[in-house]
């Protein structure tokens, strides 16, 4: 069986995101980048799958710049069999990564697409049920436990009502919470191993896609996040001044 | 412009957020003379649509197979009913439903789509629209362009809409349902929430953090608290983790997003990642041990003090208060 | 006196037939027995050199001053074994008196081979006669009562049974059999005193007393003769067998020990750099089989001998953690000889084999590994030089190469990576504390004289920017001229090497050392003892060299050259020191924060000690890496180091690390909040008028 698992390429979390002076981006030239931790969650799943017996060949892919090789190789050290780097320099709005990616899995034919629930860096959540209606396949989002069978997967979902236990037939689309699992730190002879693994080099024009914008940001702000604090020295004047703003 | 709202309900209630995707509706269409109508999908909607026509004109698919919601049954039937209506804007309040099934929907309707928008402004007749990015830390005002936009809103952005003075029409669509898939089985929904509100819909937030040591005490303090004040219960990432408190009150960047009016930071730190959950609410107020904790910084209202010792003291005497 | 002088001046040559009364036969199945029991010692000795030969040594060698002065102090004057009360004394007698008796039988050998070769008779010995020959006795018979008295004292420990003490019965055998050997030597003694009327027999008083009581029991000198003979064979098989045994037994430490002596570099808080290329090479990192271990390594599980003072040593035992220091050199060593030694040679040329039992997993467990907190009190300690802190990190460094950290601690390692600490907190905002305090850096400052390296928990721990604040302000009124890095500096990658990954602190410290070199650093000081052995001992292996110093060294120096006040007014709190190991023990420096704390008392209180203070402090369990494992309060290693502390009675812990402090801070202020816990630069600091300001933020706090 194949297993898909798209990556992003996004700044780490722990980061202080700061806006550049021309406000049209970020200032990322010292920001170090991560694969998208649900991404990294994601492809710790392929992997643990592959672990109790599946027997599958996962491949990662990235879109973007010569840059998200770095992160490419990080994955192929977790223990991704095969990467492809799709070249795009300008950054995508999610439809068109949706149909990217539909091509991609329509030429590689892949069992499941295992992928993050949303991004860190635009928060959006939309490239894994857009890609499950672009394939026509179905989907189970926010997984916090994966299980296949012969040819279903059963899927815990974390959803605003609870955990919502569903299972979906295969081929599917499953796009993973943070608590499915804690992703694996690669050991250094197989980050050394993954150095030398190639990773096939794509170009937007070969998967015959033109794309078609669909978010114009018009602007940035980083909005100030200061507030004083009015200390309190017992509880008593804790509930006094509670109670004034209390609805 | 015609403007759709997909209903969201609960135990044959409509939920909040939809409320306030309603309003958020009836602003977008305002000032275009645009109709704001809700759009049901579920099975045996008497009630919900009587309920929910009190909002606005509800355009209801009422099928057994639409009982269960899943998004590969119900993405298509939006989708069709969209296009049948010819509707211009999809909305529907944020929340995993919207996630799940709006957005299937919005795939199927061209991809134009813009989740959890706190705010909107019209420029030279285009509307643009302000969400969060990084989580919170820019927030990025963008214009959608499309056949259908498709947009989903912070429900503590739009306050959740009056009801009309009078109820509106209900209108079942004839939607073809002979073709959906039947590839998905739900087989059980565990909650763990209780009776209490929802953490994204309650005016106040009572919500625990490292300093609660299991699920009993978070009961004892947190909930307690929480019901004390009417208000739900949240949680730090740190509790969900150790399995303390359920996922569902998490509260933070990969969490739920809230802005009450009262955030109540118990024994939480203020690790940015937290923060990015709560920020916008409207006064925090911050319990720790720690006086050098970086909640301090984003709160109101701070007591340094050992959340074991306070919260009892709190309860009771709000309890005084109440019965008073 | 007196009369040895008269026996002297007057009596007959004063000598002892050697090997007088016993036949030809006997002397040559001795011989050949002796030959048999040579060879099997040597064979037995080469068994081991074999294993220690597997591999090459690692660290550099000492100069061979320094291995004069090893065998000088710590062989012959056993130096590294006080401290232990008894047992040190019983191992001194045990030692010396071994060691003289097989010098005296040594020199018996060969005068009794010299006189054979050069056909003397009986009467006229070569040179064990006269004065040499009265001295001899004496000092033989002397000793001989040593190494009994050795015994016994050694024996008697046993059987109280000490915890930390390995019972093995082939180490009773042996104990036993040397007590056997010292007692039959006095009893043969005894009886060839009678059955040869040895003239002046005085010089051999032991055996003298020995053959006057068995004469008053009844045995005069015909059966002298016979009994003598039988004692003679009763005292040299088990010799022989002795001999042949050594290198399989314990005793085998007197010779692993002093090889380990004289060529263990011992130099605490040292580890050695691993290479890329290496690693690439040969698809390996740190210990993951039992032959990876250095030869340093594989000759300690040889000089091992289980006495247990590492154990009683070690934070991580003491508060219940699976590790024991003895236990994890025992186990390996158990593990080694488990093996047969073609597998192992095997291995290590690099071909595959089958080992018996995994070295990870099986025979020490990951928990085990992670419990320690590189203290280094294990390694200080060990009379022999046995370094059990080297063979952990060894093994560390293959767990991590593994991939097989997880949760918060490796989420650690990744952050110092990612954010320069291990917080993960914004790079950018690593500057922050000292907002509003105009501190000089190299921009600012050029001609800084000190680099004060300030470290991740002061940037970013808002409890230990105090510490910073305030060192800075003394530093200012001393007009020392320093400069501070500022966003530029990243984690020393310390605690990072210590966890075992050599390569994100390979990667930190090439960042710091391109970045010092860039600003021209010369001289660097810091407040907190693990960037200082870091900067000091790791840094140079990569080209960083600095002359680094701790703010309590610069401070004291400052008081003494009058660049600052002496404080008037006198703290008059109870104060007690506690001593950061990466501080005392590793670093040497145990004076200079105890003069700062006094001269801030003034002379109307003086300093608590602790009971385990200077070297012999005991951890506060940040080190090593613990800190990131983030353990509750009431699990942490360091407890019952704060339950010394409040026994003093002391109303402030005085530290001088950062880790210490947090460490101390959490665990007083879990029993005993009233109390304080202060950096000596702080407390140096508010006796000469220091003033900390606080924002309107904080209202219950004062200045």
């Amino acid at each position: 069986m194949k297993i898909l698992v798209p990556t992003k390429r996004v700044p780490d979390t722990d980061q202080r995101i700061t806006l550049r002076e021309d406000g049209r981006g970020i200032n990322d030239d010292q920001l170090p980048f991560v694969i998208n931790p649900f991404d990294a969650i994601a492809l710790e799943e392929a992997i643990r799958l592959r672990e109790t017996g599946c027997d599958a060949e996962i491949l990662i892919v990235g879109i973007g710049s010569a840059d998200y090789e770095e992160q490419l190789r990080s994955g192929l050290a977790m223990g991704a069999d095969r990467a492809i780097l799709v070249h795009c320099e300008e950054s995508l709005d999610p439809w068109n990564v949706a149909r990217i990616l539909q091509v991609l899995v329509l030429r590689e034919g892949p069992d499941l697409v295992l992928m993050g629930k949303q991004a860190v860096d635009d928060d959006a959540s939309q490239v894994g049920p857009f890609l499950a209606a672009l394939l026509d396949w179905p989907q189970a989002t926010f997984a916090s436990k994966v299980e296949l069978s012969e040819d279903a997967v059963r899927v815990d979902r974390e959803t605003d009502q609870g955990i919502e236990t569903i299972e979906v037939t295969r081929p599917a689309v499953i796009t993973t919470d943070l608590r499915l699992n804690e992703p694996r730190y690669a050991s250094l002879p197989s980050i050394l191993k993954a150095r030398k693994k190639p990773i096939e080099q794509l170009q937007l024009e070969a998967l015959e896609i033109t794309l078609e914008p669909r978010i114009k940001i018009i602007g940035l702000e980083a909005p100030s996040q200061s507030r004083t604090c009015r200390r309190v020295d017992s509880v008593e004047q804790l509930v006094e001044a509670l109670v004034e703003v209390l609805p | 412009m015609k403007i759709l709202v997909l209903a969201e309900t609960d135990v044959g209630r409509l939920r909040p957020a939809s409320l306030a995707a309603i309003e958020c509706g009836r602003q977008l269409a305002e000032p275009n003379g645009g109709s704001v109508r809700w759009l049901l999908l579920g099975a045996q909607l008497d009630t919900v649509a009587r309920e929910a026509a009190r909002y606005a004109p509800v355009c209801s698919v009422d099928a057994e197979k639409l009982a269960t919601v899943t998004a590969d049954t119900w993405a298509p039937v939006i989708a069709r009913a969209v296009k049948q209506e010819g509707a211009e804007l999809l909305l529907a309040g944020s929340g995993t439903f919207a996630k799940d099934v709006l957005t299937r929907a919005a795939a199927l309707l061209g991809g134009t789509m813009a989740s959890d928008v706190l705010g909107h402004k019209w420029v030279d007749g285009q509307l643009q629209l302000r969400r969060a990015m990084y989580a919170g830390a820019i927030v990025a005002t963008v214009q959608l362009s499309g056949p259908v936009q498709i947009i989903t809103c912070q429900s503590t952005a739009y306050a959740a809409a009056e009801p009309l003075a009078a109820t509106e029409a209900i209108r079942p669509l004839a939607i073809d349902l002979a073709d959906l898939p039947a590839r998905v089985q739900v087989e059980a929904v565990e909650s763990k929430r209780g009776g209490r509100p929802d953490v994204t819909e309650a005016a106040v937030v009572v919500s625990g953090g490292r300093a609660i040591k299991n699920s009993a005490d978070f009961e004892a303090l947190i909930g307690k608290l929480a019901d004390t004040l009417g208000g739900a219960a949240g949680s730090s990432r740190v509790l969900v983790d150790a399995g303390i408190a359920p996922n569902e009150l998490q509260v933070g960047q990969t969490g739920k997003i809230v802005a009450p009016e009262v955030y109540l930071a118990l024994g939480i730190s203020g690790a940015v990642q937290h923060m990015a959950g709560m920020k916008n609410s409207k006064t925090i107020v911050a319990v720790n041990n720690d006086p050098d904790a970086p909640i301090f910084e984003v709160a109101n209202l701070g007591l340094v003090g050992d959340v074991y010792e306070v919260v009892p003291q709190l309860i009771e005497r709000l309890s005084q208060r109440n019965s008073e | 006196m007196i009369r040895l002088a008269t026996l002297l001046a007057t009596g007959p040559e004063p000598t002892r037939e050697i090997l007088g009364n016993i036949p030809p036969l006997a002397r040559w199945i001795f011989a050949v027995l002796g030959a048999a029991a040579i060879v099997c010692f040597c064979w037995g000795v080469w068994r081991r050199v074999r294993i220690w030969r597997l591999r090459p040594w690692k660290e550099e060698r000492i100069s061979w001053q320094t291995g004069v002065g090893r065998l000088v102090r710590e062989i012959f004057l056993q130096h590294r074994l006080r401290g232990r009360g008894l047992a040190s004394t019983a191992h001194l007698l045990l030692f010396s008196g071994f060691v003289v008796l097989l010098i005296g039988t040594i020199l018996i050998a060969i005068e009794h081979l010299l006189a054979d070769l050069l056909g003397r008779p009986p009467a006229y010995p070569v040179f064990h006669y006269g004065l040499y020959y009265i001295i001899y006795e004496l000092v033989l018979d002397t000793f001989g009562l040593a190494l009994i008295i050795g015994c016994c004292i050694f024996l008697w420990r046993r059987f109280r049974r000490p915890p930390s003490l390995d019972h093995k019965p082939a180490d009773l055998v042996i104990l036993l059999c040397l007590l056997f050997l010292g007692v039959t030597g006095y009893v043969v003694e005894g009886l060839r005193i009678l059955q040869a009327e040895t003239p002046q027999p005085e010089c051999s008083f032991v055996g003298l007393a020995v053959a006057r009581t068995l004469e008053a029991g009844g045995i005069h000198h015909v059966q002298a003769i016979t009994l003598h003979r039988w004692s003679w064979w009763l005292h040299a098989l088990p010799a022989l067998a002795l001999v042949a045994a050594f290198p399989y037994t314990r005793l085998m430490h007197a010779v692993a020990g002093s090889v380990n002596l004289l060529t263990e570099p011992g130099t605490l808080g040292r580890m050695e750099p691993i290479s890329i290329e290496e690693v690439e090479e040969t698809g390996l990192v740190g210990a993951g089989q039992v032959v990876d271990f250095s030869r340093e390594r594989l000759l300690h599980f040889d000089a091992c001998v289980a006495c247990g003072r590492c154990e009683d040593a070690c934070p991580a035992y003491e508060a219940g953690k699976p590790l024991s220091p003895k236990a994890v050199v025992q186990d390996i060593r158990r593990h080694l000889d488990a093996q047969g030694f073609d597998l192992l040679a095997h291995l290590a040329r690099g071909e595959e084999g089958e080992l018996k039992g995994a070295l990870h997993g099986d025979v020490i467990s990951a928990e085990t590994l992670w419990s320690c907190t590189t203290c280094s009190a294990c390694v200080e300690v060990c009379p022999l030089r046995v370094n059990p802190l080297g063979m952990i990190t060894d093994m560390r460094r293959h767990l991590i190469g593994e991939g097989a950290l997880r949760g918060t601690p490796a989420g650690a390692l990744q952050k110092s990576q990612r954010s320069g600490n291990p917080w993960g907190l914004p790079q950018q905002d690593r500057f922050a504390w000292a907002a509003g305090l105009e501190v000089p850096t190299p921009e600012s400052a050029p001609d800084f004289e000190y680099l004060y390296w300030v470290g991740c928990a002061a940037s970013y721990d808002r409890r230990v920017q105090r510490v910073a604040r305030s060192l800075i302000w003394l530093l200012k009124k001393a007009h020392v001229s320093f400069a501070v890095l500022g966003p530029e500096e990243r984690c020393t990658g310390e605690s990072a090497r210590r966890m075992g990954d050599e390569f994100v602190f390979q990667e930190l410290a090439g960042k710091n050392i391109e970045t010092l070199s860039r600003h021209g650093v010369r001289k660097i000081v810091t407040h907190c003892p693990h960037c200082l052995n870091s900067l000091r001992q790791d840094y140079p292996q990569f080209g960083g060299q600095y002359e680094v110093v701790h703010h309590t060294q610069l401070l004291a120096d400052l008081i003494a050259a009058g660049q600052l006040p002496e404080p008037t007014g006198d703290a008059a709190a109870q104060v007690t020191y506690h001593d950061p190991c990466y501080l005392a023990r590793v670093g040497g420096v145990t004076e200079p924060p105890r003069q700062l704390v006094q001269i801030a008392l003034g002379t109307e209180n003086d300093l608590l000690e602790m009971p385990r203070n200077g070297k012999q402090t005991a951890c506060c369990g940040a080190g090593g890496g613990r800190m990131w494992f983030d353990d509750p309060v009431e699990e942490r290693m360091g407890r019952s180091r704060v339950d010394e502390a409040l026994a003093t009675g002391a109303e402030t812990v005085a530290v001088s690390c950062p880790f210490c402090l947090i460490m101390m801070r959490d665990g007083v202020a879990d029993k005993a909040p009233e109390k304080e816990v202060c950096d000596v630069a702080e407390i140096l600091a508010t006796a000469l008028g220091y003033q900390e300001r606080r924002t309107e933020k904080s209202s219950e706090e004062n200045g």
